[in-house]
């Protein structure tokens, strides 16, 4: 507690003299022992803003909570009008019964699979291409940094027919090398890590060849170890964003077996009957298809939230 | 002599270093190439090439199967061009362009003003808010729907509380773009909201308290000094959700597919549809190439509003 006159608010009125982002756990720790007494009109404002931000975040809730109750009802409750708030029953069965409905298990490892090899597979080609493009010289570097800068205007949406062709060419259609060949380069890491490597000053780079190191140890070695935080967040970031992958996974990945978890949930919701007539194992199973990404949230809040603040540094 | 042996020297040793200079060089060339193309390879099989390969693609006829691409020239634009679906699925694209980027937008900074100042618990509000940004948008759409379900669906409960009844939701054509739109706003909000947080925390507040001084009021101050400080990232918003505005599709494949009568059949949809719908490989291309049209024609035309407008 012996920081707590450190972080105590002096006064409540100065908007924004936060000095960034606080975590839950310091705001916490730096709760003053005497509070100041905060005049009337601040009080009142205060009150205000809670109770604004508690509807909001009511409201911006309510689509989990909604989802995981109406995933303990029965057949019967969940059609019932005036909808009830808390299921008279709790259900826990069907989420067993969704559980074991579709092959969800298999979808939610593929999900993490591929996620995690097409992660750890960007760590590697974008910390190779931002350190050739940062601390390299090379006569198509300026042709490689305007391929990069394009892929960031034209969205990859866009060509998903002729890419699509390309892999049935290469015959990966429908297999895991193919959806993580194609996934495997982002030029939104590529740019994360080159503003990573921008900040090391080159002269480190050229102590490192003075003591005899190639590139490849330079960039292992010292850049990659500085430049954690960057990878860590692009690591996550990646993660997420694979692991939700919907469209281009649907379009080349048929086979049950291989199917991600989104494309998955998807057939369950469409498939034979589902559709309508199972409504509470249908939420029971989009609980627990977010329910790894809430987890992974809860724990990793502070990193997720900075990359915001990274990728505004990506624009310019 | 001495000097001549020098220059000697020098001379040679100059030859010596042009030989390993060129070696050199290629050295460094090649090493740069064996870094760059573990990524410059991928990126040209399954961007840059196909890139180029729809420009191709769309000045032809094909579905996929028969071994000849039959060349036609324009005839896949002049066709678009006189379809009224396409021109719907235009206007769709705008609305759902304007109607997602701008609440977004406006809704992120309001939240953001709400959760700048030092609020005890702030933290958990800004995690709540934020929650659905890194949801599975499958997932997510999937409840909405069962919430814009018209019979027994709870948005169409509360709305008969006060006294609003018979809204189709997913089924009228009049609202499924709402309901899209609203999923897609509470997906975004938090997003842009960290943004704005971020670029408030970083406000200068010796400036905001020397405005305070000379009397200026809490709007002014806010109208004077905070919008055109936080216009790069108003800019920046602006751009990344207008280019996601036009990449949307997970939400309308779950939620509507297009439909009703191609109320929320954007570009995007209508080129997916074309293709691996009707397996129109042509038309699709047309398609997909009048969206690159557009992104390139939003990027650059932001571009240059940004250097007009925005204060660095």
């Amino acid at each position: 507690m012996s920081s707590s006159v450190q972080g105590q608010p002096t006064s409540m009125t100065g908007g924004s003299r936060g000095k960034g982002m606080l975590s839950a756990r310091q705001q916490l720790d730096s709760r003053p022992r005497k509070r100041k007494q905060l005049s009337p009109a601040t009080m009142t404002t205060n009150m205000i803003r809670y109770a604004v931000l508690t509807v909001i975040a009511l409201v911006m809730a309510f689509p989990f909570y909604w989802m995981i109750m109406s995933g303990l009802k029965t057949n019967d409750e969940i059609f019932r009008m005036p909808p009830t708030l808390l299921p008279e029953h709790m259900l826990w069965n069907n989420y067993v019964d969704a559980w074991h409905a579709a092959p969800f298990a298999r979808y939610m490892l593929n999900s993490m699979f591929v996620g995690a090899a097409i992660a750890l597979l960007q760590v590697i080609n974008s910390a190779m291409m931002a350190y050739a493009l940062t601390h390299m010289q090379f006569r198509l570097k300026g042709l490689f940094t305007g391929i990069v800068l394009l892929g960031y205007m034209i969205p990859s949406t866009a060509v998903y027919l002729p890419s699509y062709l390309v892999l049935s060419k290469l015959h990966l259609l429908d297999s895991y090398s193919g959806l993580i060949l194609s996934n495997c380069v982002s030029v939104f890491s590529i740019f994360l890590i080159r503003q990573a490597f921008l900040q090391i000053s080159h002269e480190l780079v050229e102590a490192g060849q003075l003591d005899g190191a190639s590139h490849f140890r330079i960039l292992w070695t010292m850049l990659v170890p500085l430049a954690r935080p960057t990878f860590a967040v692009m690591i996550l970031i990646t993660f997420i964003e694979q692991y939700n992958n919907y469209f281009w996974t649907m379009l080349i990945t048929k086979s049950p077996e291989l199917q991600l978890v989104s494309a998955g949930l998807r057939s369950f919701f469409v498939e034979g009957g589902a559709y309508g007539l199972k409504w509470p194992q249908i939420m029971a199973a989009s609980a627990f298809t977010i329910a790894p990404l809430l987890v992974l949230f809860l724990f990793t809040q502070k990193t997720i939230m900075q990359s915001v603040n990274m990728s505004a540094g990506v624009s310019k | 002599m001495n000097i001549s042996a020098a220059t000697n020297q020098t001379i040679q040793l100059n030859l010596n270093t042009g030989v390993n200079e060129v070696k050199l060089r290629w050295m460094r060339e090649g090493e740069a190439l064996a870094f760059t193309l573990p990524a410059v390879i991928p990126l040209l099989l399954f961007w840059l090439g196909p890139l180029v390969y729809i420009f191709y693609l769309s000045f032809t006829d094909w579905d996929f199967m028969s071994p000849e691409k039959e060349f036609v020239g324009w005839g896949n634009y002049t066709y678009l061009l006189g379809n009224p679906d396409f021109y719907q699925a235009l206007r769709v694209t705008l609305l759902f362009g304007i109607g997602s980027v701008i609440p977004i937008m406006i809704g992120g900074l309001l939240l953001a003003l709400l959760l700048n100042s030092k609020l005890r618990g702030s933290s958990i509000y800004r995690a709540l808010i934020f929650s659905p940004w890194i949801t599975p948008t499958v997932a997510v759409s999937i409840v909405w729907s069962w919430i814009f379900q018209p019979d027994v669906g709870y948005a169409n409960y509360l709305l008969k509380l006060v006294g609003i009844t018979g809204i189709g939701w997913l089924q009228d054509s009049q609202w499924a773009l709402v309901a899209v739109l609203i999923v897609t706003l509470w997906k975004s909000i938090g997003w842009a909201m960290i943004f704005y947080l971020v670029a408030l925390r970083n406000l200068p507040s010796d400036l905001l308290e020397a405005a305070s001084i000379d009397g200026a009021g809490a709007w002014s101050k806010f109208r004077h000094i905070t919008i055109p400080l936080i216009s790069p990232t108003t800019f920046f918003l602006a751009v990344i959700l207008t280019i996601q505005s036009l990449q949307a599709y997970d939400q309308i494949n779950v939620m509507t597919q297009g439909g009703p009568a191609g109320s929320t059949r954007t570009l995007l949809y209508m080129y997916y549809q074309a293709a691996f719908e009707a397996f129109d490989v042509g038309q699709a291309s047309a398609v997909a190439v009048l969206l690159i049209l557009l992104c390139v024609v939003l990027s650059a035309g932001s571009f240059w509003l940004g250097r007009k407008m925005v204060h660095y």
